[in-house]
């Protein structure tokens, strides 16, 4: 597609569709903003304004100065790092498995990853704290590090999985004709193909540690240990949240978000392997 | 003689040398879990120092838990033998506590001379089960409160009301419409509407209360006087109309800080918020007394305080007891009354001049005067979750106020009863382990052949088991024992009534599960969430990414603002969007109103509209992660394709069709997959959008049905049931999707 020339009423249409969807993407992030900045503590108005009137960064300022903020964000950040390589290292090997070999109990190795996601997570409260204390992890990156893989593998081997079945077999065939091992052909043949699938494995691998909050509520019992969702529930109380600084703390952790995906979203849309495909 | 003395003292020296390396190497650490909200915690933090300071030895570690996470967090913690040695929080989870032997008796620390320095209210004792005339100390109050009382704006009121009829003629008067255009800009009472903890005071004002006389946890609410109450709440919206359609707790509180409300109803912790508040000058005054009984409006008054871990013995006990002594001081309680206008436990402070002199710590004592102790009963919640749905739909028009009162004591009664419910492990038990055992082995026997292939395949795809070895052993190792103890439970009995002594007693979950017709009810309505959620994640995806993978300048700005619905943390974005459905001050009205001129709609009040309210929430937050997927999937797609098809004149739409959609495929099928398992279980956007299920308990899907069983009434076990029935649904639903889509095959 890319290098040709559209229509112009395409284009535009195209222009049309993106602008509606950003339009209602972003009222409600605006909406989050303007709770950030309104004062005296207020989840709703009674208008509508999106800069309300005496808007403060009180709540900006608080968090940095009263609340143990940047540490968060620093833990938030060393575990979210650490669950996105180890994700995506394993889902990388594992989901070649899945795709290329027919070995025994794969269909039952994929079902049974799938079945991990289908249990309600609020019943698995109680046995995940007792398996915890057991474990000694409380208190410790590790377990985080451990369960946070666990959740976010099953949708990043099946997405693995996916993106190698696209890739077509005679590639791999050809570099093995070549003399190249089965091992070296995945590094130098298949994986370079699947970036664009590595690069959702890792933004889902990150999203997954840097949002989760039921299993570090578990996990961590020190606030100097917290991560971001922990920091952010510490201002929400039943009829008596911090909104301002809950909402200031929400913008903040989106960035990071926005940042990883502006560095990742290259791959996805460059199409840099394209040319190399061609059965 | 010299040299033994020496020796002997040079020993001496050692030992006393040695214990206190001990003592300063390993102080004694205790943990509190409290509840405090954010400047509490400051005042909080300053006294652990103070603590610390005068008591080298022990070292505390406060952690924060919101209200309902503490407690379960607790139960949990306690249930695995560890836990904070301490918890700080309101009474009323405190017969659930007792009933679960997870508190000990602090007797042994608070004598009877040092428990007569407290007032009455803030000692809560409870005797447990195998003692019943003997009750326990279990927890020592260091403030009472968390009462409502009515806060008024001196701009709008001049003198706050002294009866009910004066003020609700004080609240039409203050109910203005400003510019006469049909919309009220200006409310005379507001208060959170729509939560029965708010109707209390009127039930006591009318001589009623939540439970009978006999003092026994039976509900009372099928009674004349909470006819009144309910009749007279009415009233306000349907008569004199002085609130808002729909008022919740964030509505009322933002119509009274923007001076668009006369007076608010609301509990001791928002005032702070009120006072301080520069646009409003905002005063505190007791309830006002009704006018056709002569009673004062009655709030519910909890204590707040310390309990002790059951598993907290030895020096750790003495020393979190060391700790409460400091809490409950006289100086510590002084330090949170000036700072926080907390009213303290201590009869000694009851005659500090502070509490005649402030004026929110005297309209608080004066308004706790008129208030009633909350039970400590553990059947409380039960009463909260029978009252809510009828109360809304008298609310909301659909009952009166007699059907409301006797649905609300029908569904009481069923639910304490259910809530109490023991089962006794019989022989059923023992039959059902024996047929798990006969399963197992048979299921090893059927499946003996799968061994040897194994060992045969190894030999050929090692570098496959190798490869996949890590990754499931990662998952396995977490999954696997709390999976296997859902399914335990799921046959057992723990419940309040059995928390640490549960036996496995046989299926009566499963039957219970699989005879309500609520269940399948239920089941629907998740399965139209989960298709339609999961219906416009994909489309919409699929869409803006087609939009997106094509010649269009600025791509990477929509691609940033296009996934901003995911990055940023969806709790405050669904209360966001719990806002925009407001019926009078949500963008979506006034949108649909003004600009499109499309009628209002209720849209949390009712239903339906709850439900679609949640579901557009939910697509909201899902499709920017369909439209990464379907961008990345694209990129696997040779252009060469589309080029051919271009040749051949095929159309967008039906490249679209034949090329892009089926090269997506093995890249979306599981996306579609895991999607929806996780919007079918997915429960915070419901909690959060429809408030818990409002209106009148009807927006649940299963899992915030199993949310609610468990945590509301404690039925660990009928919700371990019912889990299993949903994962046993999941499996099923996705083995027949995957079987049809072949996405289970491999390339070779």
């Amino acid at each position: 597609m890319r290098g040709v020339k559209e229509p112009r009423w395409i284009t535009i249409g195209r222009h049309v569709v993106l602008l509606l969807f950003v339009l209602i993407s972003i009222y409600p992030a605006i909406n989050v903003f303007s709770i950030s900045l309104r004062p005296g503590n207020k989840l709703r108005s009674t208008d509508l304004a999106i800069i309300p009137e005496n808007w403060t960064l009180a709540s900006y300022q608080q968090l940095f100065t009263e609340q143990p903020f940047l540490q968060w964000l620093g833990n938030s950040l060393l575990v979210s790092v650490a669950v996105t390589i180890l994700g995506v290292a394993l889902a990388a090997v594992g989901g070649y498995a899945l795709s290329r070999f027919k070995f025994v109990g794969r269909q039952a190795s994929m079902l049974a990853i799938l079945t991990t996601q289908m249990f309600p997570a609020t019943m698995l409260l109680l046995p995940l704290y007792v398996m915890i204390a057991r474990l000694h992890l409380v208190n410790t990156f590790l377990g985080l590090l451990i369960f946070y893989s666990a959740t976010a593998l099953p949708f990043c081997l099946w997405q693995m999985k996916g993106f190698y079945d696209t890739i077509p077999v005679s590639l791999e065939e050809a570099a093995r004709m070549d003399g190249c091992s089965r091992w070296k052909t995945f590094l130098k043949v298949t994986l370079p193909l699947a970036v664009p699938g590595l690069v959702i494995t890792a933004l889902f691998s990150f999203m997954t540690a840097w949002s989760e909050y039921i299993v570090a509520a578990q996990v961590l019992q020190d606030k100097e240990m917290f991560t971001l969702p922990l920091g952010l529930k510490s201002f929400q109380a039943s009829m008596s949240t911090q909104w301002g600084m809950y909402a200031s703390a929400s913008i903040l952790v989106s960035i990071p978000v926005v940042i990883v995906f502006m560095l990742l979203s290259r791959y996805l849309v460059s199409g840099l392997t394209i040319g190399a495909v061609k059965e | 003689m010299r040299f033994s003395h020496c020796f002997l003292f040079l020993l001496l020296a050692c030992i006393l040398a040695c214990a206190g390396c001990v003592d300063s190497a390993a102080p004694t650490k205790i943990t509190l879990w409290h509840q405090m909200v954010v400047n509490e915690r400051v005042v909080l933090d300053e006294m652990i120092d103070q603590f610390s300071r005068e008591n080298p030895g022990i070292e505390v570690r406060a952690l924060y838990k919101e209200t309902e996470e503490l407690r379960s967090g607790f139960q949990a913690a306690a249930l695995a033998g560890t836990g904070p040695e301490l918890v700080f929080g309101p009474s009323d989870s405190l017969g659930a506590f007792v009933t679960m032997e997870i508190v000990q008796d602090m007797r042994p620390w608070f004598d009877a001379s040092r428990q007569a320095e407290f007032v009455d209210q803030a000692l809560t004792f409870l005797a447990s089960r195998e003692n019943p005339d003997d009750p326990m100390l279990v927890q020592v109050g260091d403030r009472v409160g968390n009462h409502l009382a009515l806060v008024y704006n001196r701009n709008l009121i001049k003198t706050p009301p002294k009866t009910t009829d004066e003020m609700v003629s004080l609240a039409v008067a203050a109910t203005i419409d400003k510019n006469n255009d049909g919309r009220t800009d200006q409310y005379g009472l507001v208060w959170n509407f729509v939560e029965p903890f708010f109707a209390v005071p009127f039930l006591t004002g009318y001589g009623g209360w939540v439970f009978d006389k006999s003092g026994r946890p039976e509900p009372a609410l099928d009674t004349p006087e909470c006819v009144a109450a309910l009749e007279f709440i009415l009233s306000l919206q349907d008569k004199y109309k002085v609130l808002p359609a729909n008022c919740d707790y964030e509505t009322a509180d933002a119509l009274f800080k923007d001076g668009s409300a006369a007076m608010i109803i609301n509990g001791d912790w928002s005032w702070g918020d009120y006072l301080s508040n520069k646009q409003i000058d905002a005063a505190i005054a007791p309830l006002p007394v009704v006018s056709a009984t002569g009673l004062p409006l009655g709030p519910m008054v909890a204590t707040k305080g310390y309990s002790l871990n059951v598993h907290a013995t030895g020096k750790q006990a003495d020393a979190a007891m060391k700790f409460v002594e400091f809490m409950t001081s006289e100086a510590t309680e002084r330090q949170f009354m000036t700072r926080l206008k907390t009213l303290p436990s201590r009869k000694s402070l009851l005659n500090d001049p502070l509490l005649t002199s402030d004026p929110t710590l005297l309209a608080s004592s004066q308004q706790m005067k008129n208030g009633r102790p909350m039970p400590v009963d553990p059947e409380l919640r039960a009463i909260w979750d029978s009252m809510r749905p009828h109360y809304q739909a008298l609310l909301a028009s659909n009952e009166t106020a007699p059907e409301a009162a006797r649905n609300m004591q029908r569904d009481a009664i069923a639910a304490i009863e259910r809530m109490n419910q023991t089962y006794q492990s019989g022989s059923a038990g023992r039959i059902l382990k024996f047929v798990a055992g006969l399963l197992t082995l048979g299921l090893l026997w059927w499946q003996r052949g799968a061994w040897k292939r194994l060992a045969v395949d190894w030999s050929r795809n090692r570098l496959a088991y190798l490869l996949i070895a890590p990754a499931m052993a990662v998952i396995l190792f977490t999954i696997v024992y709390p999976f296997f103890y859902n399914v335990v439970l799921s046959f057992s009995n723990m419940s309040l009534r059995n928390f640490q002594d549960w036996q496995i007693t046989g299926l009566q979950n499963y039957e219970q599960v699989l005879t309500e017709p609520k269940f399948f009810i239920v089941l629907l309505k998740t399965i139209i969430w989960t298709v339609v959620c999961v219906f416009f994640h994909v489309t919409i995806g699929l869409l803006l990414a087609v939009m997106l993978n094509g010649p269009v300048a600025g791509k990477s700005i929509y691609r940033v603002f296009l996934i901003l619905p995911w990055a940023i943390p969806s709790y405050i974005t669904a209360l966001t969007w719990r806002g925009m459905f407001d019926y009078e001050y949500g963008a979506v009205n006034l949108i649909a109103n003004q600009y499109l001129g499309l009628p209002v709609i209720n849209w949390l009040g009712d239903p339906t509209n709850a439900f679609i309210a949640c579901i557009v929430t939910n697509i909201w937050l899902g499709f920017p992660f369909m439209m990464v997927i379907a961008l990345g999937g694209m990129q696997g797609i040779p252009g060469e394709l589309y080029e051919a098809a271009r040749m051949d004149r095929v159309s967008r739409l039906s490249q679209f069709w034949h090329i892009t959609l089926p090269m997506l495929k093995p890249v979306l099928v599981p996306a579609i997959t895991l999607g929806s398992i996780w919007t079918f279980n997915n429960l915070n956007v419901i909690w959060l959008v429809s408030n818990g299920g409002e209106p009148s308990d009807q927006t649940h899907i299963l899992v915030s049905y199993v949310y609610k069983a468990v945590f509301n009434l404690y039925q660990y076990g009928y919700g371990a049931a019912l889990s299993m029935a949903i994962f046993f649904l999941l499996l099923a639903c996705s083995l027949l999707f995957l079987r049809r889509t072949n996405a289970t095959e491999g390339v070779l």
